[in-house]
């Protein structure tokens, strides 16, 4: 679905190019439109997991699944985000879904899309997948996979 | 120093099992890689911060031993890590080791070797740091390094590390770390089944 939205962003971008210069200019700036997923579907416990080789996927999302024992919980904000922790932050904040560059959906504080965020990906029912934005820590904590425990 | 509860559940839970444990490995508590507050998982160091000098770079020195050539003796108050050559001589690495309260003794043997050893961080490090992942695949930025090798049937291991500048230091909960240059040449020279001696001290 992701795919797709980019897909589809890519051809607007190309179509208002000969337009407004964006294949000319390309800015960090958030796409206005609404993010792909709800934080209802980020909502719950979660078996927490990471890797930094794609070829560690696969096995990463079963630890993962393994790790309902100590469930990483994400609840619901007060004015509508989801309460999770940034990088290396022990305090929740309240985080939210929003509309980044190429078609991709981050998840940050408050405001435009930026380096505090993290990428959401790879979203169905039972599992979810980030990766930061800030690249020292996209390198330091790879690729997280977030495996709800209790399916739905 | 904040003295923290649960650390003193596992100081407690560690004397009961050093009571009864009766095996040789005193061990204080039943810790794994659990490191201090200055963890950094993910952090991969430069080859200029892997490399050690002075004592605790790789070296051949004088070692008086009884001990058979290719056993593991590890001096935990000297943060070395002996591999006996023979003829008086022996490999000496720079270790860091457990900190106060995580230091133990005894006799082990290498049961098992692991290259790029996943990660999971004990329970007390997710409660100090909550947005840890609870399992991180093996691979650089680990901080148990590039191999491990586990003592008998202890959560201990000798194991690489992330942070080369803890070299030195007692700074884990028992188990026993190389700089990732030292832990591949160890794991290359030691097959599974090595006896490793743990000694608070020892006399050259």
């Amino acid at each position: 679905m992701i795919a797709r939205r980019g897909g589809a962003l890519a051809l607007i971008c190309l179509i208002s190019g000969f337009v407004a210069g964006c294949g000319e200019n390309p800015s960090p700036t958030p796409a206005i439109v609404a993010p792909a997923i709800s934080p209802d579907q980020l909502v719950g416990k979660w078996g927490f997991a990471a890797y930094h080789k794609d070829e560690d996927r696969a096995r990463t999302i079963k630890e993962a699944a393994a790790q309902c024992n100590r469930p990483y919980v994400i609840a619901k904000g007060a004015t509508g985000g989801v309460m999770m922790n940034l990088a290396d932050q022990k305090e929740l904040s309240e985080l939210f879904l929003k509309a980044g560059p190429n078609g991709q959906t981050y998840l940050g504080p408050a405001g435009a899309a930026g380096p505090d965020d993290r990428i959401v990906s790879n979203v169905d029912a039972n599992s979810f997948t980030t990766i930061w934005v800030d690249p020292d820590n996209a390198s330091r904590y790879g690729t997280s996979v977030y495996v709800r425990c209790g399916k739905r | 120093m904040t003295v923290r509860v649960s650390l003193l559940l596992r100081l407690a839970l560690g004397a009961a099992l050093a009571a009864f444990a009766g095996a040789g490995a005193g061990a204080q508590t039943p810790g794994q890689d659990e490191m201090n507050v200055v963890d950094q998982p993910g952090y991969q160091p430069t080859p200029e911060e892997e490399q050690l000098t002075g004592a605790y770079e790789k070296q051949e020195v004088f070692f008086r031993t009884t001990e058979a050539p290719g056993t593991i003796i590890i001096d935990t108050k000297g943060r070395f890590l002996y591999l006996v050559q023979g003829n008086n001589r022996a490999l000496r690495y720079g270790i860091g080791v457990g900190r106060d309260g995580f230091t133990w003794s005894g006799l082990q043997k290498i049961a098992r070797k692991q290259e790029w050893p996943d990660w999971r961080p004990p329970p007390e490090m997710i409660e100090r740091q909550p947005y840890l992942p609870r399992f991180m695949a093996g691979g650089p930025g680990n901080p148990l390094g590039a191999r491990a090798m586990y003592l008998g049937g202890t959560v201990y291991r000798i194991h690489g590390t992330n942070q080369p500048d803890t070299i030195g230091h007692a700074v884990s909960s028992g188990c026993f770390r190389l700089v990732n240059d030292d832990v591949i040449d160890l794991y290359d020279r030691v097959p599974v089944g090595t006896k490793v001696i743990i000694r608070q001290a020892v006399a050259l």
